[in-house]
């Protein structure tokens, strides 16, 4: 039987640069492909290629035997590929069944072609059923769950009868368990015949459903694994080209006294906890737990976001009033928030007046701006962080992702960091700057700083905290110190078990 | 229970907005509609207050719409309608195109027509100025200002306003055979500073202009104080219509040779007078033509002293 | 300058050149300074306007503004006789505390702009309208007393019109504070992401409340010299239509309805194209009911061109980028 899919020397030029040169790549049906590769290896390339949305410079589509010059957006469709996109496309003020069923809704006859909603939800029913959804087809999207959503998307590609389904990182939202949830789904659907291309930075997932691992490097085809050698340190080999330094640093001195303390502090998102936290100078403490569990809120409380409700804030001993990030970051309070394009970033403006937005009037003399200063600090920070990017004019907006992150973490290093609060640090960014901006973190801990590192990503977690403090419902439901860190440990923490006395023993190999 | 409250409440604002409250119910209402807000209306106003002191057991009242549209008016004269008002009487906007709604009022109230007229409709009479007249007599003293001719330009505010194209009308019949040619006629749409700017523009692009002409009230003001700032008193003559307090001011000066003003104070007055002689039954004064013209006056040097004082009285305490 | 307003300023010459080859009169320094006085009235309250598009809100009610104001100060000078330094003084007032208003129902109740501006609209125009009775209200039998003031807002010096000195140092002033202060940053980035502003410690409802505190203060000022160009004041009519003016100026001059972006020099040269386009529909003797769609045609063309010469200088950055960017 021909693969599902086959492409044979696909290349993507642009004017003097060559994006994606000669790419083979097969799918079989029942296959689950992993496809890894750095940012700016080509993968998203690629997949637009596949998707119809560009054109390929030269190579050959097969789909289901048939060859294929190239594709337009609505034959990529009727060839039966279906998109699980990083960022969804769904409409929120339409219900699920809607969702499901957008293009090729049930109508009733006659000339005004009413929508017929009964016959919607029994066709979306057995969809959701099949994908282990706890939600009913009539329910609004908005009212839904990112890990929910991605389900919808999943029950749109079902019900398009696509045969082969790509995740371009689908869980980079999802939370331990939600993401266990949506790995057997994508282990479902291969029983059933999709094939699938599973786009992840999370190498644990690919280890987990992956029957074979294709890398991409610079455009080419850097190698590919089969099922049996699929390991953390072969998939790292393959994107960076070189052997990845272990996660963890050990910190360069002591936890001192003082640093940010909360003490029953009580958030607007769980008005019924009282959270007790205390980091302190020199550490990194993970905050680990299921998305919804009240890290971001509490990371938002802390910086005056959402002003808590009751409780205090201290800073070395001295209490904190919070009643705007103003008085947070003055106090020296700095937060690198979950979504950085929304809440970190003025995408439009160029590096420099990024770095300094918290801080011009530092830079201020008489309320003028003096642009020499803020360039040369940016200049500065630029440099210290290695930002990719010809100078500090260049828009934010243009950056990769782990180069915006670090321009976030500029604004914050320019200034006077008593405590940063991270929320999910590495969201979407490629291996080798995680490994950059996880040092940055061991660096900025050493100086004395505080740090808070709100993480879904289980790796990270056990990794790069000293000290693991994992929430639950609103509430901390329990620590653990380096020597004790497991994943069964958080896991049993993060769905508010408490551990057994003989969790530690459980320990995992961390990757090295 | 509160639900009615609140609808209550702009209820009870409009009906304290009414000019005379709880006494309108016994007394019959009297509404005199104009066009667009002016002094001219203001001086109309002081006729019909002093009708109103003649017969003090009518209500009469001066009604402005906010925009200077034939919808704003139409939406006037359904409201007064609907609280029953005994007589209308009415500067139409679009006279043409309103026979509809004037002839609707007509059945249901006394409807008089004033300023402007609707011969087609069912309105009682008309009580105001024979504007292709007025634009004559205009005419006649554009030929004062250029004996030998000349070229002259108009001003106006639109001219889909039936005054407009009946003034422009008198003038034309005036000019035949005279030496006086209108270069155009430049609108602005009621914008005060775009009436200015009209002129102003005037002034640069034609040197050799005569002869400005301001055909609505706000118009001569805007002419008088262009023609000022650019230094061409004397050299520019003008010609106005109305009595804006800068144009008696541009006469009395002589930077304007003559203004052709109407009566508005005897619109008010004898609309207001009329509507109560027919509601009373008395016809007698409504002539065979359904017409009754209130002429015009010019005011020029010789009079505009003793005018002015009189127009100040009538707008004082306004 | 960046590229949109060369853009522009192109536009102006090829325009301006047009209408001087049709009728060279177009040049004459009358013509030029009676222009140079209307751009001086319209660029005030244009700049106004400016920064608020800038922080993404908008404001419907300058027309009005001027309506309302203007009818009071007319009352403070004729009827109440206040001394012109005081009346100036109360409009000016004035138009900060309707700026203010129109700030704190922005940020404080969180309402949308448009919305709040369009009930100023209305408001402020019905209690113009109530307050004079409907009546104009002008200084025909005002005496001399208003001649200093008079000479400050409509009069010339050095044969230059006031407005204009006046629009050109508000523009000065405006420029500096939008481009090199703290405030103006701040402006900017709340207009293009008021989060991340907001998670950079910038109290960004302050900075919103500053640009409608501007954008009134100069409503206010913009009514003086109004007031004092017509010489009198229709309530019914006086102002209309003039925010829409001072919209298409910004919006001209490179300002973004979705705000964080236009510049000074941009919302000047906006307010320039329009008022040369008024002009030259009368000096080249286009018929005056016209006038409108001219300005229409010009102002969609101009937004045309500007937005497919984006997409293409996108286009151009995006092939050459698209490597490091493919990712």
């Amino acid at each position: 039987m021909a693969p599902l899919l086959e492409l044979k020397g696909i290349g993507k030029s642009y004017p003097g640069v060559r994006a994606l040169d000669g790419v083979d790549l097969c799918l079989e049906a029942g296959e689950v492909l992993g496809l890894i590769g750095e940012n700016g290896a080509g993968k998203s390339t690629l997949m637009k290629i596949l998707g119809g949305v560009l054109p390929p410079s030269e190579g050959r589509i097969r789909i289901a035997g048939r060859d294929r010059a190239s594709l337009s957006v609505a034959e990529a469709s009727a060839a039966g590929i279906a998109f699980v996109h990083q960022e969804l496309n769904l409409f929120d003020n339409l219900d699920v069944a809607g969702n499901v069923l957008f293009g090729r809704e049930s109508v009733r006859g006659g000339p005004l072609r009413l929508l017929d909603r009964r016959a919607a939800a029994a066709r979306v029913a057995p969809l959701l059923r099949r994908l282990g959804a706890d939600f009913a087809p009539e329910t609004p999207v908005a009212e839904l769950s990112i890990a929910q959503r991605q389900l919808v998307e999943i029950a749109r590609a079902l019900a398009a009868e696509a045969r082969i389904i790509i995740l371009d990182e689908p869980t980079s939202s999802l939370t331990l368990s939600e993401t266990a949830r949506l790995l057997s789904v994508v282990k479902e659907l291969r029983t059933g015949g999709t094939g699938l291309i599973y786009i992840t930075h999370r190498l644990g997932e690919i280890i987990d459903c992956a029957d074979r691992v294709v890398c991409l490097r610079d455009g080419r085809l850097a190698g590919a694994l089969p099922r049996e050698e699929i390991a953390h340190a072969a998939m790292i080999r393959l994107m960076i080209g070189r052997e990845l330094r272990a996660l963890y640093a050990p910190p360069g001195r002591a936890a001192g006294a003082g640093g940010l303390e909360a003490r029953g502090l009580v958030t607007p998102a769980f008005p019924g906890q009282a959270v007790d936290l205390h980091v302190r100078p020199g550490e990194i403490l993970g905050l680990a737990g299921l998305v919804g569990a009240g890290r971001t809120s509490l990371a938002r409380s802390l910086f005056g976001l959402d002003p808590p409700l009751g409780g205090a804030v201290l800073l070395d001993g001295r209490p904190l009033r919070l009643a705007s990030p103003r008085e947070a970051v003055e106090a020296g309070i700095y937060l690198v928030p979950e979504d950085r394009k929304r809440d970190g970033l003025v995408l439009d403006m160029p590096i420099v007046e990024n770095v300094t937005l918290a801080s011009a009037p530092a830079y201020a003399r008489f309320g003028l701006i003096r642009r020499a200063a803020e360039w040369a600090a940016s200049e500065a920070q630029r440099a210290a962080l290695r930002i990719r990017a010809p100078d500090s004019a260049a828009r934010v907006g243009d950056l990769s992702g782990g180069n915006q992150q670090k321009v976030v973490l500029a604004r914050w290093l320019s200034m006077a960091p008593r405590v940063i609060l991270l929320d999910e640090p590495t969201r979407g960014i490629d291996v080798g700057a995680k490994g950059e901006i996880y040092a940055l973190m061991r660096a900025l801990a050493d100086r004395g700083v505080a740090i808070l590192m709100i993480s879904s990503d289980m790796e990270e977690v056990l990794g790069v905290s000293d000290r693991i403090l994992v929430m639950h419902e609103g509430r901390i439901s329990g620590g653990l110190e380096r020597e004790g860190f497991s994943e069964q440990a958080v896991l049993r923490l993060a769905i508010g078990e408490v551990p057994a006395p003989d969790a530690a023993g459980q320990q995992e190999s961390l990757p090295a | 229970m509160k639900r009615r409250s609140i609808l209550a409440a702009p209820a009870a604002l409009a009906l304290a907005g009414l000019p005379r409250g709880a006494g309108a119910q016994e007394k019959r209402s009297l509404a005199f509609v104009v066009n667009v807000s002016a002094d001219f209306w203001t001086i109309c106003r002081r006729g019909i207050e002093k009708a109103n002191r003649e017969h003090p057991d009518f209500a009469m009242e001066m009604i402005v719409p906010g925009q200077a549209s034939a919808a704003e008016q139409r939406r006037i004269v359904d409201e007064l309608l609907a609280r029953r008002v005994a007589g209308i009487a009415i500067s139409p906007i679009n006279p043409a195109n309103s026979t509809e709604m004037l002839n609707r009022a007509a059945a249901q109230a006394v409807l008089f027509t004033s300023d402007s007229d609707a011969p087609n409709s069912n309105r009682a009479v008309y009580i105001g100025t024979d504007n292709v007249a007025a634009g004559r007599e205009a005419g006649a003293q554009m030929k004062r200002a250029l004996p030998k001719g000349g070229k002259a330009m108009l001003f106006v505010g639109t001219m889909d306003a039936d005054n407009a194209r009946e003034r422009v009308q008198g003038i034309r019949e005036a000019l035949q055979g005279s030496q006086i040619q209108v270069v155009d006629i430049r609108t602005d749409e009621s914008d005060i500073a775009r009436a200015k700017r009209n002129v102003e523009d005037t002034l640069a692009r034609y040197s050799d202009i005569d002869l400005l002409v301001g055909l609505w009230a706000y118009n001569t003001p805007q002419i008088y104080q262009a023609v000022k700032a650019a230094g061409r008193e004397g050299k520019v003559q003008v010609v106005g219509f109305d009595e804006d307090a800068l144009t008696l001011r541009g006469v009395a000066d002589g930077t304007i040779l003559s203004t052709v003003v109407q009566q508005p104070f005897e619109f008010g007055y004898q609309s207001m007078v009329g509507m109560v002689r027919y509601l009373n039954n008395d016809r007698g004064f409504i002539p065979a033509s359904k017409q009754i013209i209130i002429p015009t006056r010019i005011i020029d040097k010789s009079n505009v002293a003793e005018f002015q004082a009189q127009m100040r009285e009538l707008l004082r305490g306004r | 300058m960046s590229k949109k307003e060369i853009g522009l300023a192109l536009l102006l010459i090829v325009i301006g050149g047009i209408t001087a080859a049709l009728n060279p009169l177009f040049l004459s320094g009358v013509n030029l300074l009676n222009m140079a006085n209307l751009i001086g009235l319209f660029g005030i309250f244009a700049i106004g306007q400016g920064l608020i598009i800038i922080t993404g809100g908008i404001d419907l009610s300058v027309g009005s503004i001027f309506a309302l104001l203007g009818v009071v100060l007319v009352d403070l000078l004729v009827n109440f006789e206040l001394a012109w330094p005081l009346a100036v003084l109360a409009v000016l007032g004035a138009g900060l505390v309707l700026g203010l208003l129109h700030g704190l129902l922005v940020t404080r109740l969180k309402l949308q702009p448009f919305v709040v501006t369009l009930c100023g609209l209305l408001i402020y125009r019905g209690i113009a309208r109530y307050y004079t009775q409907d009546s104009t209200i002008g200084f025909g039998y005002a005496g001399a007393e208003l001649d200093t003031l008079a000479w400050l807002a409509s009069g010339r010096s050095l044969g230059i019109p006031n407005p204009f000195l006046i629009l050109l140092l508000v523009a000065g002033v405006m420029a500096v504070v939008l481009h090199r202060t703290v405030f103006g940053r701040h402006l900017y980035a709340v207009g293009r992401n008021e989060e991340a502003a907001r998670h950079s410690g910038i109290n960004t409802d302050g900075v919103i409340m500053g640009a409608y505190l501007l954008g009134g203060g100069l409503a206010g000022l913009a009514t003086v010299l109004l007031v004092f160009y017509t010489s009198s004041v229709s309530p019914s009519s006086f102002g209309s239509f003039y925010e829409l003016y001072a919209i298409a100026a910004a919006v001209l001059g490179g300002c973004s309805l979705r705000g964080g972006e236009g510049s000074i020099l941009g919302i000047v040269l906006g307010t320039v194209l329009l008022q040369i386009l008024q002009n030259l529909v009368n000096i080249l003797g286009i018929p005056s009911s016209l006038n409108f769609a001219v300005m229409g045609a010009v102002i969609l063309m101009g937004v045309i061109a500007d937005r497919q010469l984006g997409l293409r200088r996108q286009r151009i950055q995006m092939t050459r980028s698209q490597p490091a960017a493919a990712e």
